[in-house]
């Protein structure tokens, strides 16, 4: 086939360097006019960028509830800072009980937990001498919470009072927080999951996480507002061998549901550790090393009751998963 | 001149005929992707309607195959970076007529592995709250902003080299075509007559272009396997990750050149243009990225191995003996070792051995992908057994037609766009056989062919 | 063990630990025999360290050396009111132990000091209390390290640059589009 039959002009060598000078205004050099035109257009693009999120945020639903409005204040005025000492020479993870765990228990009722999620869970650990000692394991609210970092669109966050909420209004389900909590302490709805009914009906909030939102992340929150409203959380008034104690760092106070303990001095006193502390995570729980001694556990007797959803006969049609 | 315009108006023909002719394998071909895609979508809605519970993915092994296939697409992606524009910068010229397939590889793999985030999110319906409320903070983030730059970026450097040939479709096809490719082509081609200053415009715009994209696309896989290193599992946990993540894509996106080169050379008849040559380039590329792939993983593997900390000889059990030891030891040695040994023995040094080898690399990439997700999630983070994970029907699906995805848009693209950089080839080839030894300098002469219009 | 021994043995507890309840509550006023002196700083600011010297004295004036003594805070939390200990302390060579601690509340403490003195069988009690001020928040959320120059601004330095890299990309297009329509052919995508 032959170029000029398709209509196309052979150009001539040199052709293009002799009309050169008369299309520079094609060219890429930049006069100081055309760089002021294209900084201008520039600006003109980038500016709407800081506007792009209010225009979507104005066109989603409803605001998504973040934080709790004002954080709960000592007698003095200042910000509670949560903290949870665990006992671990009071667990025997309800051996003596024979029950399933009463704060993992306690939670799910209080919190209408769906299966399989132990916000608290008991975990069962080797002893390096042999035997085993139970673990109660919230989640451990870090001041530096990996969850909080890896979160794209802040769906968890950290509270002035050192706690880690999540949102499940903003949650978009990407679960890396999951992968990135060292503790394993992040729970997904991962289908419509057995809950009663009446939770269906209260009031969401961060702080209480009901009701359950499929395709979110959802942990322990600390109940934060129960103990606004000067009540203990679930797990630690359930605890039938006061193990477990809730308290404030700020006001250095701490208690059991019986006894109130200095924090500083009892965590001092009783060689307390964090979990995982080379992580530099800086968890807000303390464990108090031990294997049930207080209450005449013997550690050679493993196992614990499993844990049990109360409502799952209820909901008989709910989807349900195992972790 | 009249050897060399026969020679030209062939590769013009080459480049028309899959647009002028459409048989009835194609048709086929595109019904068997579609109806793959429909099962995927099917697959979505069940999804959609029951929640991720229908995935094998649960609390302890939250990510998956999605994840997986998420990094795998967009590891694939790479293949236009390194071909059309690490070696466009070092002017290997023998990349000419694959660098449009290759480019065009990169989008289409980008959106493939976005639409997989997305798949995987809990709530797609939020996915615009990464707008709305993104915190600069989260490795996510960097990966919306990395990837919708090299988007943007990979469209541009598609779109701009293939300008003077989407003028040549707009003045060989006008009239003898549908109305809407004709309007197609005239809006796409801009105005393109091949005009000094179009040239000139051209080549600054490919030149900026070709740099810019190398650390964009750098910085994209470095961003996804910060999703995983920025995390605190044992496995992940490797200051390597983001240089062992690039290398691996550039790696797969090889493979998957070669195979889809494979392929349209057979389906579009271009064996002139695409020859052995370029396979056995490509080949002897994907070996030096599998011995790169190699030292990368000694490396990782001896330095987390040596000091065993908690949970790396678990990790290494699954990986070597128990869990993972098939995948693992098929990607070691059919996925690395492999492409090495095809590449070095003469009676494999062929196509047939290449395409081979690039289908090996391609699915040892997948499960490495796939092994890196899932083993990095199973070493147990507490007193608790580890969790196992398989991907359910619904999984598999999505991922099937992921892949049906990726292949109906570059199975349509070639009947749209030129699946050869005409005036490239024709830059090169002419460069070669009208002048050889000419300086790359006298090229817009014979530039100025490949786009001129009837002035 | 034989059945009376052991109830006898009960008794004597149960006398023991009434008649140490009624010591304990009358403590003050019957531990005569010790002199307890402690001084209560003036000026007490949260969260800075406070140290509360008591100093116990036999009643010939000798300094009682060797005794252990614990304070307790009066303290409310959560619905839970009580005392919490909140130090330990041996009396030295001139019999004076000193509590140390740091103070967490404005307003008025009461300290309860508890010891029991050499030869005795009941622990003795005394009270002292102080005033502190101060609303300084203690504990913060740790933000991590900061490096001057290393935040969003950079990224979004970084996004820029390659944006408006990109920008230009699109005004040679622009311009490419430009010199096509002011080239000989008025409608170039007419020709052929």
């Amino acid at each position: 086939m032959d170029h000029d039959a398709t209509g196309r002009a052979i150009a001539e060598p040199g052709d293009r360097r002799t009309r050169e000078p008369g299309t520079a205004a094609g060219g890429p050099r930049l006069g100081r006019r055309r760089l002021l035109r294209l900084l201008g257009l520039g600006a003109l693009g980038v500016a709407p960028l800081p506007v792009l999120p209010e225009l979507i945020r104005a066109a989603g639903r409803d605001e998504p509830v973040q934080g709790t409005g004002d954080p709960a204040r000592t007698r003095d005025g200042r910000i509670r800072q949560w903290v949870m000492i665990i006992d671990l020479r009071s667990c025997d993870g309800c051996q003596s009980v024979g029950q399933p765990p009463r704060c993992t228990a306690a939670c799910i009722e209080g919190h209408f937990a769906p299966e399989p999620m132990e916000w608290i869970e008991v975990f069962e650990a080797d002893l390096p001498g042999g035997g085993t000692q139970f673990i109660p394991t919230p989640c451990q609210h870090c001041q530096n919470p990996p969850c909080v970092n890896v979160c794209p669109v802040a769906a968890t966050f950290s509270t002035p009072e050192g706690t880690v909420l999540i949102d499940q209004d903003r949650c978009i389900g990407c679960r890396i927080c999951m992968a990135s909590c060292p503790y394993d302490r992040r729970f997904f709805n991962w289908g419509d999951a057995p809950v009663p009914p009446e939770s269906l009906l209260a009031d969401y909030s961060p702080e209480h996480q009901v009701p359950v939102r499929r395709g979110t992340v959802m942990k322990c929150d600390f109940c934060p507002d129960m103990a606004r409203a000067g009540t203990l959380p679930y797990c630690i008034q359930a605890c039938p061998q006061r193990a477990l104690y809730y308290g404030d760092l700020e006001e250095d106070v701490a208690t059991n549901g019986r006894a109130l303990v200095s924090v500083s001095r009892f965590l001092a006193e009783n060689q307390a550790e964090r979990q995982k502390e080379e992580l530099g995570t800086k968890p807000r729980v303390y464990y108090i090393p031990g294997h049930g001694e207080a209450v005449g556990r013997d550690v050679f007797t493993p196992g614990r009751e499993p844990t049990e959803w109360p409502w799952m006969e209820r909901a008989a049609e709910a989807v349900t998963w195992q972790r | 001149m009249a050897a060399v315009s026969a020679w030209r108006g062939r590769l013009e023909e080459t480049a028309l005929a899959p647009i002028r002719r459409t048989g009835l394998r194609y048709w086929a071909l595109v019904a068997f992707l579609l109806a793959v895609l429909g099962w995927g979508a099917y697959a979505y809605w069940t999804q959609l309607r029951d929640g991720l519970v229908v995935t094998g993915m649960r609390d302890r092994i939250s990510w998956g195959l999605y994840i997986a296939t998420f990094v795998f697409f967009i590891g694939i992606s790479h293949a236009g970076t390194l071909i059309s524009a690490i070696l466009r910068v070092s002017q290997a010229r023998w990349r000419t007529p694959v660098t449009r397939m290759a480019e065009f590889i990169t989008v289409v793999a980008l959106v493939c592995g976005a639409s997989f985030v997305i798949i995987d999110l809990g709530r797609p319906d939020r996915v615009l709250n990464v707008f709305a409320y993104g915190r600069w903070q989260s490795p996510i983030i960097w990966d919306v902003l990395a990837i919708t730059t090299y988007l943007t970026a990979s469209i541009t450097y598609l779109f701009v080299p293939m300008i003077p040939d989407l003028a040549l479709f707009r003045d060989r096809l006008a009239g003898r075509t549908s109305r809407w490719r004709g309007w197609l082509y005239r809006a796409l081609a801009i105005g393109w007559d091949g005009t000094a200053a179009q040239w000139r415009s051209l080549g600054s715009a490919i030149g900026v272009l070709m740099i810019l994209i190398i650390p964009i696309a750098v910085s994209v896989h470095t961003v996804v396997s910060w999703i995983f290193a920025m995390t605190m599992r044992v496995p992940w946990n490797s200051a390597l990750f983001g240089a062992f993540f690039v290398a691996g894509a550039i790696f797969s996106g090889i493979a998957i050149l070669i195979i889809v080169m494979a392929i349209l050379r057979r389906g579009y008849h271009l064996d002139e243009y695409v020859t052995e040559k370029h396979f056995l380039y490509l080949g002897y590329l994907m070996a030096a990225f599998a011995a790169i792939m190699i030292y990368a993983n000694i490396s990782e593997l001896v330095t987390h191995g040596y000091k065993m900390e908690e949970g790396v000889e678990f990790h290494f059990r699954q990986l070597f003996l128990t869990q993972f030891g098939a995948l693992y030891w098929f990607y070691l040695l059919g996925g690395l070792v492999a492409p090495i040994v095809i590449a070095l023995l003469p009676w494999t040094r062929n196509v047939r051995g290449m395409v081979a080898a690039a289908l090996l690399v391609t699915m040892a990439m997948w499960i490495e992908r796939y092994v890196i997700v899932v083993s990095g999630l199973r070493v147990p983070l507490m007193a608790y057994p580890p969790a196992d994970y398989a991907p359910t029907w619904v999984e598999w699906s999505l991922l099937a037609a992921g892949l049906a995805l990726f292949a109906l848009l570059i199975t349509l693209f070639t009947k749209v766009f030129p699946i050869i950089a005409v005036w490239e080839v024709a830059e090169e080839g002419e460069a070669s056989t009208a002048a050889p030894g000419t300086d790359r300098r006298a090229v817009p002469e014979t530039m100025e062919l490949a786009g001129g219009t009837g002035r | 063990m034989n059945p009376m021994i052991r109830r006898a043995i009960r008794t004597v507890f149960a006398s023991l630990a009434l008649a140490a309840i009624a010591i304990a509550i009358a403590g003050p006023a019957l531990a005569s025999h010790v002199i307890v002196s402690t001084t209560a700083p003036a000026e007490v600011t949260v969260g800075e360290v406070l140290r509360i010297p008591i100093a116990l004295r036999a009643a010939d004036g000798g300094p009682l050396r060797g005794t252990s003594v614990t304070f307790y805070l009066h303290a409310s939390f959560a619905g839970v009111t009580g005392e919490a200990e909140i130090g330990r302390a041996v009396t030295d060579e001139s019999g004076v132990a000193t509590l140390t601690y740091k103070p967490r509340l404005a307003g008025h403490h009461e300290i309860r000091i508890e010891y029991l003195a050499p030869g005795e069988s009941e622990v003795e009690v005394a009270t002292t209390a102080f005033d502190a001020t101060g609303d300084v928040q203690l504990y913060r959320p740790a933000p991590g390290v900061s490096v001057p120059g290393l935040n969003v601004g950079l990224l979004m330095a970084v996004l820029t640059t390659v944006w408006t890299i990109l920008f230009g990309i699109a005004l040679r297009l622009v311009a490419i589009a430009r010199a096509g329509r002011e080239g000989s052919v008025p409608a170039s995508g007419d020709a052929g």
